[in-house]
């Protein structure tokens, strides 16, 4: 019975290479399922978010990256309906077993939006620095040192140096979402969880926060959900490729390094998906 | 690295022109002309409902304005017709009233938003819409019938009981238990439902992303809420509460019957009190000449009070609007 | 591609800070929890305390109204005034029935049609006029009712000379009924689909036979509930018929007639020296109040199972 299941998961998924050296895991995903209502929306999800390097999740609209991204810091917590299945380690913790603290595990696993999403009644200092104070840190010096710091690692220190006072609705749609970024990374997260992170964004708004992402990567796990080909090419180590199945469900088809998943992936659906056949 | 990169996949959808419908544009037809009637005759009411009400009431301004501004007491039937009473009155009631509406009511606009699951939210709703469907004078009855009396027998000679009472309240006790106090907890009950309506509105449409960005932070609910979603909401919360302020203002019959109707500037809240529109209410029947002059004079005032406070309200609630479609 | 951002070389994460960061929140986390949940359960406390009112109302409305209005001629006698030989007199509320219904369906006469016309004014206008009407008619909508009832007793009772009447309650009522019709006919024409007015057009219709033969029947659920609602309201306020309706002791459906009305009666009971009308007095509240549930249930559950249907 769990010879024949896995078996079955050994046709559907491809594993990744053998050959590769991997460093240690950040996050593992164990046949990870999200269900809203009875209804799966994605399943059979099984990885390893390696430490230091970008993971990107593509796959067409619907096949479930923004809600498997969405599981990996529990947001579906509060979600009515929602059922995560399967196990996601962080560190080798179950980050669903019941004596994790929720906004604890959010300090660990950050998260930056599809939209840039700002507080609009916080002045840019105080977005950079709000993570912190919801963390009950209210020292000054703490906290200027924080901003800076993580404004620097947004490389946005230098545009808003002098105007931290101002408020954040003011920045450009590229400089909101480094301003994300930055309070995201204020807190030091081990993993930081993108969703499609520059689709809001202009072209030299979007080159200027990928680069920041290799740049990044130094210090901290990155997974990004990603519609662009190109993005997913250029800036990821790690590809996981997800497909609706028949029942609309998505699944995971294929996870590898992102040169083999653009290359030569070993599913033809990959292939033609990467090269645009369908979506 | 030698890797091949495709194209990005369109997936862009095309939105389409939805083109304005404009009767206005084509050539006029009787049924404009009957649409443009009615917005005429309704103009003229509101007008005439305005006018009238000035316009009978200038004999009083026109001899009395400090009196009826200032002036405390009330001479039927030839006068003088102080304002004074009523004046503090309105203002004791309508605060005291709204302090309570919004402590509760703010509270109770969380709740439905975030805590009451999605299915029960209508059976709420219904509730709530029928605390503010009851008649204000059944609200008066009960709290002139069963409240005061229980006032009276069971919470003043409490309150008497305590060290400092006289120095605090006064000595207690007069009328039937009435007072300006406990016009002013019906009066918030009452008013409740008209800040709920609103504040559950603008809090709901506090954008999802604002609170998953600070949930992701490491926020904890209420967090969240103190430090995102009511900043985010504070104008439209201050539009709720400038509307809650104007009902409590006109509210009529409700505190002609608890407030005790004394004209008499009172700072004691268990003493007896009255308020504008509570003591047109009471004084109206019998009034004669110059004292109908002097009632129109202060319907006036709470015309403009209760008009200007509903502008704000407006005001504040369409900025509220501006403020969200920038996010 | 690095030249296009302003990049110094990424600061190295200052392990100090981290530690000293991770130590406070650490330390506090607890109380924070404790304090979310503490302010979380005062919220839910918050709501429940909204429903005490309501029901202890209700309670006593049917604890001390239902043995009124079982007692034989509540609703078909007319009142009797006590006094001394006969101080339990208390006779039944016929009048003000007949009262409210009457004011009630004058009040709809009026206001209703204007009410309509105005609202699909201001939903198919875009002229000047519109604008300012839809201001007036959110404030007017606002407005304390006992003005309603100095604007009746000085325009109809006494420049218009008709005197103390169901006619000049009626119109106080009318326009405190007319904002609340034309706002919610406002919203409801507005919430027609565009699409099916352009069918419409498509084939040829005019505006205005579009306007009433489409736009108008798909709206009147909402025009409808608006109307059901602006009823109620006005079924149950005291302070505007108070000043203008002369509190009639008879039956009567004659315009130009003194009425009664319910809230009228519960009023001047309420205030008696009489422990018998302070008795009745139950009765005829909670007969309004079913009366007002009745009509804005109805209209709630109508518009929210018409919403279902399409
Ligand atoms: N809160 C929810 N309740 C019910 N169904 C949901 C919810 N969130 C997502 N879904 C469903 O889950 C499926 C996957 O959605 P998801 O947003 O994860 O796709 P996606 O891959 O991110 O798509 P896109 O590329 O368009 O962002 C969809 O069918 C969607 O309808
Ligand atoms: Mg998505």
């Amino acid at each position: 019975m769990d010879q024949e299941f896995m078996a079955q998961v050994e046709t559907k998924v491809a594993t990744p290479s053998e050959t590769l050296e991997r460093g240690a895991a950040a996050m593992q995903l164990k046949n990870v399922a999200v269900s809203f209502h009875g209804r799966t929306a994605v399943r059979d999800c099984t990885f390893d978010v390696t430490k230091n390097r970008v993971t990107s999740l593509i796959g067409p609209s619907g096949s479930g990256k923004t809600t498997l991204l969405r599981a990996l810091n529990r947001l579906h917590d509060l979600t009515p309906g929602a059922k995560v299945s399967g196990q996601i380690l962080l560190e080798g913790t179950d980050i669903y077993r019941g004596d994790i603290t929720v906004t604890e595990l959010r300090t660990r696993v950050g998260m930056v939006f599809q939209r840039p999403n700002p507080f609009p009644t916080m002045s840019i200092y105080e977005n950079a620095v709000s993570g912190l104070r919801f963390n009950g840190v209210k020292k000054k010096s703490i906290l200027d040192e924080a901003a800076e710091t993580s404004l620097k690692s947004a490389a946005l220190w230098d545009s808003v140096q002098g105007r931290l006072k101002v408020a954040a609705s003011n920045l450009s749609g590229g400089e909101q979402q480094r301003l994300c970024i930055a309070r995201a990374l204020a807190m030091d997260p081990e993993v930081l969880l993108m969703d499609e992170p520059t689709s809001a964004l202009d072209p030299i708004a979007t080159l200027k926060i990928e680069d920041l992402m290799t740049e990044l990567k130094k210090r901290v796990t990155v997974v990004i959900v990603t519609h662009n080909m190109q993005q997913a090419a250029r800036i990821s180590d790690d590809c996981a490729f997800l497909l609706m199945g028949e029942d609309r469900a998505g699944e995971l088809i294929e996870f590898d390094t992102t040169e083999k998943i653009f290359n030569n992936p070993i599913d033809p659906r990959t292939l033609d998906y990467t090269l645009g056949r369908f979506g | 690295m030698s890797i091949v990169i495709p194209p990005p996949p369109d997936f862009s959808s095309h939105e389409e022109e939805v083109p304005e419908f404009n009767p206005g544009a084509s050539s006029r037809t009787w049924y404009q002309y009957l649409l443009i009637l009615a917005a005429l005759v309704f103009a003229a009411v509101s007008v005439g409902f305005v006018g009238t009400i000035i316009w009978n009431s200038a004999p009083e301004w026109a001899h009395h304005t400090g009196t009826l501004l200032g002036g405390n007491g009330w001479q039927s039937p030839a006068g003088p017709f102080g304002g004074l009473a009523m004046i503090v009155g309105t203002l004791e009631t309508s605060v005291i009233a709204l302090v309570i509406a919004v402590v509760i009511g703010l509270g109770a606009s969380i709740s439905i938003v975030f805590l009451i699951p999605r299915r029960f939210r209508n059976i709420v709703a219904t509730f709530v819409e029928l605390l503010a469907a009851v008649p204000s004078v059944v609200y008066g009855l009960w709290g002139f019938l069963v409240l005061a009396p229980w006032m009276l027998k069971t919470v003043i000679p409490w309150l008497d009981s305590w060290p400092f009472a006289k120095e605090l309240f006064g000595s207690v006790g007069q009328q039937d238990g009435q007072s300006l106090l406990l016009a002013s907890v019906v009066l918030g009950v009452m008013i409740l439902p008209t800040f709920v309506a609103i504040s559950r509105e603008v809090i709901a449409v506090v954008p999802n992303d604002l609170i998953e960005a600070s949930l992701s932070l490491g926020a904890t609910r209420w967090q969240v809420i103190r430090e995102v979603v009511l900043p985010t909401a504070k104008i439209g919360l201050f539009g709720a509460t400038f509307l809650a302020l104007a009902r409590a203002t006109g509210e009529t019959v409700a505190v002609a019957l608890i407030a005790g109707g004394v004209a008499n500037v009172q700072f004691h809240l268990l003493y007896p009190g009255t308020s504008i529109a509570a003591w047109i209410a009471t004084e109206f029947g019998e009034a004669q000449g110059n004292e109908v002059a002097a009632l129109m004079a202060l319907g006036v005032l709470l015309m403009l009070v209760n008009f200007g406070l509903s502008l704000i309200s407006r005001w504040l609630v369409s900025r509220q609007r501006k403020v969200l479609a920038v996010v | 591609m690095s030249d296009m951002i302003d990049l110094v070389e990424s600061p190295e994460p200052d392990t100090n800070l981290r530690d000293e960061i991770r130590q406070i929140s650490d330390r506090v986390r607890r109380r924070r929890q404790l304090r979310s949940k503490f302010m979380i359960t005062l919220c839910a406390l918050a709501l429940s305390v909204t429903a005490v009112p309501l029901f202890l109302l209700l309670y006593q409305l049917f604890d001390r109204g239902l043995p009124v209005i079982l007692h034989t001629g509540f609703f078909t006698q007319l009142p009797q005034t006590p006094n001394l030989i006969t101080p339990n007199a208390t006779g039944g509320v016929s009048n003000a029935i007949i009262g409210t219904l009457v004011l009630s369906l004058y009040a709809s006469i009026m206001a209703i049609p204007i009410g309509v016309l105005v609202g699909v004014y201001l939903a198919e206008s875009v002229s000047k006029l519109a604008a300012s009407l839809r201001v007036i008619s959110q404030t007017m909508a606002g407005a304390p009712s006992i003005l309603m009832g100095l604007f009746a007793f000085s325009f109809v009772v006494r420049d218009l000379n008709i005197g103390f009447s169901a006619l000049a309650g009626s119109f106080a009522l009318a326009v405190l009924m007319l904002p609340v019709i034309v706002i919610s006919t406002e919203i409801a024409v507005r919430g027609v689909p565009h699409t099916l007015r352009e069918a419409g057009l498509a084939l040829g219709a005019k505006p205005h036979k579009v306007s009433m033969k489409i736009v108008l029947p798909a709206a009147l659920t909402g025009i409808v509930t608006g109307i059901i609602l602006a009823i109620s309201r006005a079924i149950g306020e005291t302070a505007p018929v108070l000043l203008v309706i002369g509190g009639g002791y008879i039956n009567s459906w004659k315009p130009l007639d003194p009425v009664s009305a319910l809230p009228l009666s519960i009023y001047e009971n309420a205030k008696s020296e009489w422990p018998s009308l302070r008795t009745e007095v139950w009765g005829i509240a909670l007969v309004l109040v079913v009366f007002v549930f009745v009509l804005s249930l109805s209209a709630r559950i109508w518009a929210s199972r018409k919403q279902q249907a399409r």
